[in-house]
């Protein structure tokens, strides 16, 4: 039965042996073993799909801030347990721009605060803290924006 | 003319391998399914402010996730919850697990009124740290 077979087996295998049929006549010769090709194609699905999920779901950052506890339960958004030195911000609008009162009592763009503020110098910013109060039509992106600036200084950010 | 391994010579006649296709068809669906779901916990039409530094760490498991949209509707974890129940619900959180930190999901165009009365209640739940979680900008 053997000698029967083998040339059929032999005359398959040279007629297979094009370039293109390569997958198929070593799948019908060498049967043994796992079959990858399905392994293959979910793992570079999943590759690709991870690879653009990652992209288009952007980098996400964590800014950290205190919340102080008021000395007085009564009070609110004043008199905070803070150790000095503290330099308070507040800020409020004034013609859809935000204004921050803080270095000095005269109120500045909030661009020109961060200016300052990165101009300070790190013997004024080491171990200061920057007490934020913000009005209540300021946007949220301000506070962060705030918030990372003095982050970037190594400064503390109280939320008031 | 055969056209590669996925169409086989058997004794019956040709026919297509759908194998391969079915196992990519069926990872597709099911990582759709669950990114589509986690896409919406996390991200609940807020789209947060950008930042050009912060902290590039998440080395807590299970943080607590308060995410404030822009008219002011509260999350907790993905979870809605209403002003009135958030402060219990973040106290029970916090007492159970004291360590875990509270991060704060606002929409960038939030007006400060609606994330004031949530910080409050995260200092009365005696929160004393926050993570601000921010986008970077590129």
């Amino acid at each position: 039965m053997n000698e029967q077979s083998t040339p059929t087996s032999t005359s398959t295998l040279t007629k297979k042996s094009k370039p293109l049929n390569r997958r198929n006549v070593l799948m019908r010769t060498n049967r043994f073993g796992p079959n990858m090709t399905p392994m293959v194609d979910v793992t570079l699905v999943i590759l690709i799909f991870f690879m653009a999920s990652a992209t288009i779901a952007g980098h996400e950052w964590f800014l950290k801030a205190d919340l102080p506890q008021t000395q007085d339960p009564n009070q609110q958004s004043a008199g905070f347990s803070l150790p000095e030195p503290v330099l308070n911000a507040d800020l409020f609008m004034n013609n859809q721009q935000v204004f921050v009162r803080g270095i000095s009592d005269e109120p500045r763009s909030l661009e020109l605060f961060l200016s300052q503020l990165a101009q300070m110098d790190q013997s004024l910013t080491k171990g200061l803290i920057l007490s934020i109060r913000a009005a209540d039509d300021v946007p949220y992106q301000a506070i962060a924006t705030l918030c990372a600036n003095a982050s970037k200084q190594d400064i503390r950010v109280a939320i008031r | 003319m055969r056209t590669r391994s996925i169409i086989t010579n058997t004794s019956a006649g040709a026919r297509i391998n759908v194998t391969p296709m079915i196992d990519v068809v069926m990872v597709l669906i099911v990582f759709y399914l669950l990114v589509g779901q986690l896409a919406l916990d996390r991200k609940a039409s807020i789209a947060l402010p950008t930042s050009s530094t912060g902290i590039d760490e998440s080395d807590t498991t299970d943080p607590i996730v308060v995410g404030i949209t822009r008219s002011g509707a509260l999350t907790i974890n993905g979870l809605p919850i209403d002003s009135q129940r958030f402060r219990g619900e973040i106290e029970g959180m916090h007492a159970r697990s004291p360590s875990t930190p509270v991060r704060i999901r606002a929409d960038r165009d939030t007006p400060y009124v609606f994330v004031r009365p949530v910080m409050d209640q995260l200092r009365d739940a005696q929160i004393s740290r926050v993570e601000l979680v921010t986008e970077q900008s590129p």
